[in-house]
């Protein structure tokens, strides 16, 4: 509980602090309700007039013609099988090199850590021309692996997976040291099972960070049956004001726009708590 | 059972030396505690024993083979942890069983160990639980479960009571002394609570800043410190040292103090260096309120425990000793009281806080 | 306790006990980062100085192939209008939307840094922004922003004003961009500052209002020196992530107009893969890295003091 709120004589004062922040979450709130609203208009009457927004007909062809005419299906899959991809990829390389940093010893382990913490501070568009070219040369554009890789060059989950392994006991891998416990079997056994919500974590900020992903989908995938779900939607933007399905425009986005949203949604606590948990680390 | 040697072994943390040319035997079934202060290295040299800490030099045999170059799982060796060190994600049963299974123990007979574990330590009923599920004394309980049924060739046990409240410290004491005399299992124990190494321990190790001061049974740490360090780390209060001149009547020492009371001691006087300033050391309970007695002094603080009453007592020269006095002793602070001393249980101590004792 | 003694095991005489892990340095513990360094040196390491070499190369469209010269790129770079006024397009946008989001954030962590069910909700309503795709925002504030059928220009027209070009207007495009941004990922702020205040010990406040300290006066003298690192933290992550603005003005305005609001990202992109000057492009990545290199140190070396703390 805030402190604030304990504080006796200040509830007028919250109280029109919480009515004016209502209000400014309408305003923000706005302009999904505006899209969502046009989605279900009819295409002809938006040609005319968006005013026409607010009187009825609606319509849900708009939606139905998505399910016939658009690629936005295939864009999903494309985004599916590389958000899945990069986060499975991520995970899976990220619990192995944290471990790693934080728990088994070779020699150079920590100048190879610092080096690899040096790698946050480069951007993606630092690499991005040379990347570009590398996949290209080996033919391999407009295909999953070369949308999926580069995203698992990121230091961020090893980064964050080894600050987590760091805070683990240390006895409890000792205990299973004198339990005959194999390096990989105390890896995999023991302490693993333990790093769930940081795996909960690391996996929502992957998975919505690939499918979010703009830029690098952009530059790699240039056949439209390869587009991510991002990619795909920002093609059909072009000539927007001229188009004639506005309705249909909208439609398509609020459609593609759902599945992060239930996401968030069902995954929101662990959203926070992982923005919160990142900030205070 | 085994035995366990360590032969001169040395411990570095970089360049801090924390454990130097440590040599000690300990004998199979023997329930050995290390006392000492904090960080005077005893979670090291026992960790060192389980393979936890590498070793700088030296040798550690366990069964007489030896096992400074193998890894913990290998020295057959069972350790409880002082934060129980439980797996978090698994059943109290899978908690016990994971040593085994990785060892390749059949499954019946996993399943039998643990029966008999449980039962012994009276944790059936909780098998099915996770650690989290579990109040600290039946953790501890799972924790030693987890130990006993590896059926180890030593217990390592590194201050498994701190974490219990008081009541349950000292019933969990009496379970472990009963524990060891059903298995008769080589045991370490380490403590820094003197209590615990007394009540529990065939022989106690007293260690101190990378070395041991003393190894021997409660009773002669008690009775025939070693060092100063010793005479004053064992026993509450610790005992009273008072520096004294020393005459030699009839082959035994007699202790002159500043005030120039005189204290007969039993120790040998040829034993004593030659013109060293002396310490006598006595303990409170030796040191007794009478009528009679040889040296006079002001009670400056009585601290009643109900059973007996220590007196902090001024002597006349300005030095201060602790005196015991019976529970319902009418002393107050301020009296003037006279104290004498049981000399035989006195000891002298030389400027290097080496100890010099009554013949046995 | 019963009294029973533990019967002795045979079966751990019988089988050879595997060993176990042991302690200290191995080679073979450098497995667990070999497949995740694999990654890094290829796609990471690989690029960075692959990305340095391209950038002294010059590319010849006609028979594909590319000759060393040098920092001749860069040379150009410096004296081409279009690319440096991107940088500055890229620095007003830094310098619009960083305070804003720092003000707004605090300001919305302030006021809904309670427990109630109604904070709980605005709280998600603001982060909520933050998990859509750019092209889906761009596509909402496009209706938004749309001359002649987007909201502002309808409202405007209600309130009897002649209707803005946002997107199409030099001088409206960058701020257009910029309050699309901060409307998009204003939650990330406010959830780092709500974690900040959080952090504050209750008591404070409480022994600052028994000592009738207003609100006004709690807040600059308990609050804002509590969340002092935070504060740091979050002007140097956005100014970082601000700096790679690129889909928003892509989807927007693509660029324009007349070069009004094209980013560096977006000069990056356009050079490399509409123009396929992939030297020159290059050489306006390291440019950009170089830029944001020091942002990111000032970020590591003010965190690693708030930990220190
Ligand atoms: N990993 C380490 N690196 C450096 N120094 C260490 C390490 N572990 C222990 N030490 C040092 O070694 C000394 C002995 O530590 P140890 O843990 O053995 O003490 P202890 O006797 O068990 O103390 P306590 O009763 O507090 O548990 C201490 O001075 C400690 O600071
Ligand atoms: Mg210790």
């Amino acid at each position: 509980m805030a402190a604030s709120e304990r504080i006796v004589g200040r509830g007028i004062g919250n109280k029109v602090i919480l009515a004016s922040v209502v209000l400014v979450a309408i305003v923000w709130m706005l302009p999904i309700a505006w899209v969502l609203i046009l989605s279900f208009k009819p295409n002809s009457e938006l040609m005319i007039s968006t005013a026409s927004a607010f009187h009825p007909p609606y319509t849900l062809k708009n939606y139905t013609d998505i399910f016939q005419t658009s690629g936005v299906f295939r864009w999903l899959w494309n985004s599916a099988v590389v958000s899945v991809g990069v986060t499975v990829g991520i995970l899976i390389l990220s619990s192995l090199a944290g471990y790693g940093f934080a728990r088994a010893e070779f020699k150079g382990r920590d100048v190879i850590f610092i080096l690899v913490l040096l790698g946050l501070a480069v951007p993606e568009q630092a690499v991005i021309i040379a990347r570009h070219q590398i996949f290209s040369d080996l033919k391999m554009h407009n295909t999953y692996p070369a949308i999926i890789l580069p995203g698992l060059s990121s230091a961020f989950g090893v980064f964050l997976m080894t600050q987590y392994f760091k805070a683990i006991p240390k006895d409890i891998d000792e205990a299973a040291m004198l339990d005959n416990a194999s390096r990989f079997k105390i890896f995999w056994k023991v302490l693993l099972p333990l790093t769930i919500p940081a795996q909960a974590t690391l996996g929502i900020f992957s998975f919505l960070g690939a499918w979010n992903d703009y830029l690098w989908p952009l530059i790699s995938a240039t056949k439209p049956e390869m587009f991510t779900i991002t990619v795909g939607i920002a093609s059909t933007q072009t000539n927007f004001a001229q188009s004639e399905g506005l309705g249909f425009l909208m439609a398509q986005a609020i459609f593609a726009g759902l599945p992060v949203f239930v996401v968030y949604l069902f995954f929101q606590k662990y959203i926070v708590r992982a923005v919160a948990g990142a900030a205070i680390t | 059972m085994s035995s366990i040697e360590l032969d001169s072994v040395s411990k570095r943390f970089g360049s801090v030396e924390v454990i130097s040319e440590l040599s000690l035997t300990i004998h199979s079934g023997e329930f050995i505690a290390f006392l000492g202060p904090s960080g005077c290295g005893k979670s090291t040299l026992l960790r060192m024993i389980a393979g936890l800490e590498t070793v700088n030099g030296g040798e550690i045999r366990i069964g007489g083979e030896r096992v400074d170059h193998l890894p913990p799982g290998a020295r057959g060796v069972a350790m409880v942890f002082q934060h129980y060190a439980l797996y978090p994600h698994m059943t109290v049963f899978d908690n016990l069983a994971f040593g085994l299974k990785n060892i390749g123990t059949p499954k019946e007979e996993i399943a039998r160990r643990i029966e008999e574990a449980a039962r012994i330590l009276e944790i059936s009923h909780l098998l099915q639980r996770k650690p989290g599920q579990l109040s600290g004394g039946q953790r501890q309980r799972v924790a030693i479960g987890r130990a006993l049924v590896k059926d180890p060739k030593a217990y390592l046990f590194d201050e498994p009571l701190s974490n219990l409240d008081a009541a349950l410290r000292v019933r969990t004491r009496v379970e472990l002394a009963r524990l060891h005399q059903q298995t008769r299992a080589t045991t370490i124990f380490v403590t820094h609570d003197q209590v615990e190494a007394m009540t529990l321990a065939s022989r106690i190790v007293v260690m101190n800043a990378r070395k041991v001061e003393q190894v021997g049974t409660p009773m002669d740490i008690y009775g025939r410190p070693a060092t100063e360090f010793v005479a004053r780390f064992v026993g509450s209060p610790a005992m009273n040292f008072l520096p004294v001149q020393v005459r030699d009547r009839g082959g035994l020492a007699s202790a002159m103090l500043g005030d120039g009371s005189v204290i007969d001691t039993d120790v040998p006087a040829d034993a004593l260096p030659a013109g060293a300033e002396l310490r006598v050391g006595v303990r409170a309970e030796a040191i007794r309120v009478r009528q009679d007695g040889a040296i006079p002094g002001k009670v400056e603080v009585a601290e009643r425990l109900g059973d007996r009453t220590h007196l902090h007592v001024r002597l006349m020269d300005g030095s201060t000793l602790v005196a015991e006095d019976t529970g319902i002793s009418q002393v107050q602070p301020g009296d003037a009281v006279r104290l004498a001393v049981e000399g035989a249980t006195a000891h002298l101590f030389d400027a290097a806080g080496l100890a010099y004792h009554a013949r046995q | 306790m019963t009294d029973v003694t533990l019967s002795p095991g045979k079966a751990t005489a019988a089988v050879k006990r595997p060993t176990g892990a042991s302690i200290g340095p191995r080679w073979s513990n450098a497995l667990f980062v070999a497949p995740y360094l694999a990654f890094y040196l290829a796609l990471l390491v690989y690029p960075l100085f692959k990305g340095i070499w391209m950038s002294m190369l010059q590319s010849d469209m006609f028979d594909d192939t590319s000759k060393f010269a040098g920092l001749a790129n860069y040379y150009r770079l410096f004296n081409d209008k279009v690319f440096i006024g991107s940088v500055w397009n890229t620095i007003w946008f830094v310098v619009m939307t960083v305070p804003a989001f720092v003000a707004i954030g605090l300001l919305l962590a302030l006021a809904l840094n309670r427990s109630d069910r109604t904070s709980a909700t605005l709280r998600a309503i603001f982060f909520g922004t933050s998990v859509l795709s750019v092209t889906i925002v761009t596509i909402i504030w496009k209706m938004m922003y749309m001359p002649g059928n987007g909201a502002i220009a309808g409202i405007m027209r209600f309130f009897g004003m002649e209707p803005l070009a946002f997107t199409t207007t030099a001088s409206l495009a960058l701020p257009a961009i910029a309050i699309t941004t901060v409307w998009w990922i204003i939650g990330l702020p406010m959830m780092l500052f709500l974690a900040a205040l959080q952090q504050i010990p209750g008591e404070l406040y409480e022994a600052a209002a028994l000592d009738n300290a207003s609100r006004w006066r709690s807040f600059w003298s308990i609050t804002m020196p509590s969340i002092r690192r935070t504060l740091l933290v979050v002007v140097i992550y956005e100014i970082v992530a601000q700096f790679q603005l690129f889909g928003q003005a892509l989807l927007l305005t693509q660029g324009g107009p007349n070069n009004a609001s094209r980013p560096i990202v977006l000069f990056i992109y356009e050079q490399g893969f509409r123009s396929w000057n992939l030297g020159y492009a290059a050489a306006a990545s390291e440019i950009l890295f170089i830029i944001m290199a020091v942002a990111a140190l000032a970020q590591f070396f003010a965190s690693r003091k708030r930990v220190e703390e």
